[in-house]
């Protein structure tokens, strides 16, 4: 099937057509498009979907090694490399590090930012010490990402459980919480942060990064709930909200619905599917000699 | 005008509207507006039947549709037809009846021939054969919802197969619910372990025929479990819990170089567990899939029409 073959009309449902959707200008925040043992099949697969859904440019969030190992080398760094370039007008990304490593982190940063493809740092929630992005490790990792002046992804999560029964009491030990990173926000007022899955429990993590307004909350990779995203435009304000797809582990359906269930203006989505992380990436585009239209 | 059957007029509609969605050909605003005043005045488009909705309120948090008629609202805006309607006060009540009770007059009195009240027995309390008789003939509901893990009791329960046994004798539909919400974030007071399927098929064994429907069901974990939910005629599963790009497409095997049918599209029913989800979420799985028009009808409304004809 063709991707823009479609046997129903999403307007006589109440949704948006592709046309509209295009016009929204989506920027996946959050993509897992290599995150496979077969990562080139599985990217080029998920094109179909991309094209689709009308999502205008995917974030990567393993680029130059996998979230679980990002130091070690990746055999496919050099087809993805290519791809990189190929889809350069549709396909971005950020390189994972583990602040458990701080030297190796910078050098990292340097390598694939600073002198590579990559747009953003991404702090995954598997590194191989206990070392959340509170931890002082964070610090030069955190004065190179100013010194750059590009934005720092934390994935964050509240997993219920632990003695006593707690939000993030079953988090992995190096596994960030909102709390962890309104810390590190607080100490570097310069830097942008993307507080990743909102925080898992969303209602805990936008009180949690509330009053950092260098803070972005993702809206990626956990359940769809109806209400969410207005509930954190009236406490963030609609200028620190981002959107992700998290696919193709998740669906562009089940993400694109939290923030359609929305009764905002084209503005204010617009702002969400792109306008705001576009706005962040400026910098780092234009460093590298990219024009975004934003 | 040669007369269209059942199967021509999906067949049109559906395709009918795709000349106005295609965004490579979009058609000029006054084009695409023709094409879909005839379809509107030759053709119905389309209803959805969501087997899987929810009344009243969540126990942790004031849902943005927790009106009921700001959720038939919602829903009718979405071109749903029919709602299957559960209450969220069968989670954690002790007065079944009254929970019963509540939500059949909430149906008939917001969304009567719209909302379709699903009753709830806990099988952990005592004389719940008498909360299926009072479903079935004075609340004349066409079948149940169960919440294990909420309701204390898991699937291996020993009254589980006369549940099964006398829903089907009464002709009821037995909803099973697989989850509400996921695990990460329960709030700490509730420790709900998941529910799994292989005891629903055991408690099936002496009734294969009874009409079950598993909600919010993530998919068969193992492959003993699929092929015997394959033997039993009448059970069916919603999307609302289907997670991935394409998942629709993928279980039933509809894109292309992936590995073939897991499921039927037979067994597959609209269901968006709003209002805890966005009703949107689910619909958007169903444009997100690379679907035919026969597939689209069959999980829109036809399916569930099979599980429960209505006259």
């Amino acid at each position: 099937m063709n991707p823009r073959e479609f046997f129903i009309n999403p307007a006589d449902y109440g949704l948006p057509t592709r046309d509209e959707l295009v016009s929204y200008r989506i920027w996946d925040n959050h993509f897992h498009g290599f995150l496979s043992s077969n990562p080139i099949e599985q990217y080029e697969r998920n094109n179909f979907f991309v094209e689709r859904m009308g999502i205008e440019r995917s974030i990567s969030q393993e680029i130059g090694g996998t979230l679980e190992k990002p130091f070690d080398p990746y055999p496919y760094n050099a087809e993805i490399l290519k791809i990189l370039e190929r889809d350069k007008d549709r396909l971005s990304g950020r390189t994972p590090i583990d602040p458990g490593f701080p030297e190796e982190s910078c050098a990292k940063v340097q390598k694939w930012i600073r002198d590579g493809p990559c747009i953003g740092i991404k702090y995954p929630g598997t590194g191989a010490k206990a070392v959340t992005c509170s931890h002082p490790n964070n610090d030069p990792i955190m004065r190179l990402a100013a010194e750059l002046n590009v934005h720092v992804y934390v994935h964050t999560w509240l997993k219920v459980g632990g003695t006593p029964r707690l939000p993030g009491g079953d988090n992995l030990p190096s596994e960030s919480t909102p709390m962890d990173l309104a810390k590190l926000a607080q100490r570097f007022p310069q830097v942008w942060f993307i507080c990743g899955h909102s925080g898992g429990d969303w209602e805990l993590g936008v009180r949690a990064v509330r009053p950092y307004k260098n803070v972005l909350l993702e809206f990626a990779g956990s359940d769809p709930h109806s209400g969410m995203v207005e509930y954190a435009m009236r406490e963030l304000g609609v200028d620190r909200l981002v959107w992700g797809g998290h696919g193709p582990s998740r669906s562009y359906a089940t993400e694109l619905g939290k923030v359609l269930d929305a009764d905002i203006s084209k503005a204010d989505r617009m702002k969400i599917f792109g306008g705001n992380l576009r706005r962040i990436c400026a910098p780092i585009f234009r460093k590298k000699g990219i024009k975004i239209e934003l | 005008m040669k007369p269209l059957d059942r199967r021509s007029f999906l067949k049109n509609s559906l395709l009918g509207a795709t000349a106005v969605s295609l965004g490579a050909q979009q058609p000029s605003a006054s084009q695409a507006a023709a094409g879909r005043a005839a379809i509107a005045t030759s053709f119905e488009i389309p209803g959805i039947i969501d087997t899987n909705v929810n009344l009243f309120n969540w126990p942790f948090r004031a849902l943005k549709y927790r009106d009921t008629k700001a959720l038939v609202a919602k829903l009718k805006k979405h071109r749903v037809i029919e709602a299957w309607a559960g209450s969220f006060e069968a989670l954690l009540s002790k007065d079944m009846n009254g929970v019963n009770t509540r939500l059949a007059n909430e149906c008939r009195t917001q969304g009567p021939s719209f909302l379709i009240p699903f009753g709830s027995v806990n099988l952990a309390w005592p004389d719940w054969e008498d909360d299926v008789r009072r479903c079935h003939e004075v609340h004349k509901m066409p079948g149940l919802r169960i919440y294990p893990g909420y309701q204390p009791f898991d699937l291996d329960h020993p009254a589980m197969e006369r549940l099964v046994k006398i829903t089907a004798e009464r002709g009821l539909v037995l909803q099973v619910v697989f989850g509400m919400e996921d695990p990460r974030v329960h709030h700490p007071i509730i420790n709900v372990g998941p529910v799994t399927l292989a005891p629903l098929l055991k408690a099936l064994a002496s009734t294969p025929n009874a009409k079950v429907q598993l909600l919010h069901f993530t998919g068969p974990s193992r492959g003993e479990d699929l092929s015997q939910f394959m033997t039993k005629a009448n059970m069916v599963m919603d999307i609302s819990r289907l997670e991935g790009n394409g998942a629709i497409g993928r279980m039933i095997g509809s894109i292309t170089g992936l590995p073939s049918p897991r499921f039927p599209v037979e067994r597959i029913v609209f269901g968006s567990h709003a209002p805890y989800f966005p009703v949107e979420t689910a619909i958007l799985k169903l444009i997100e899939s690379p679907l035919d028009a026969q597939q689209l009808q069959a999980i829109m409304q036809g399916n569930a029409r099979r599980l429960l004809p209505r006259e």
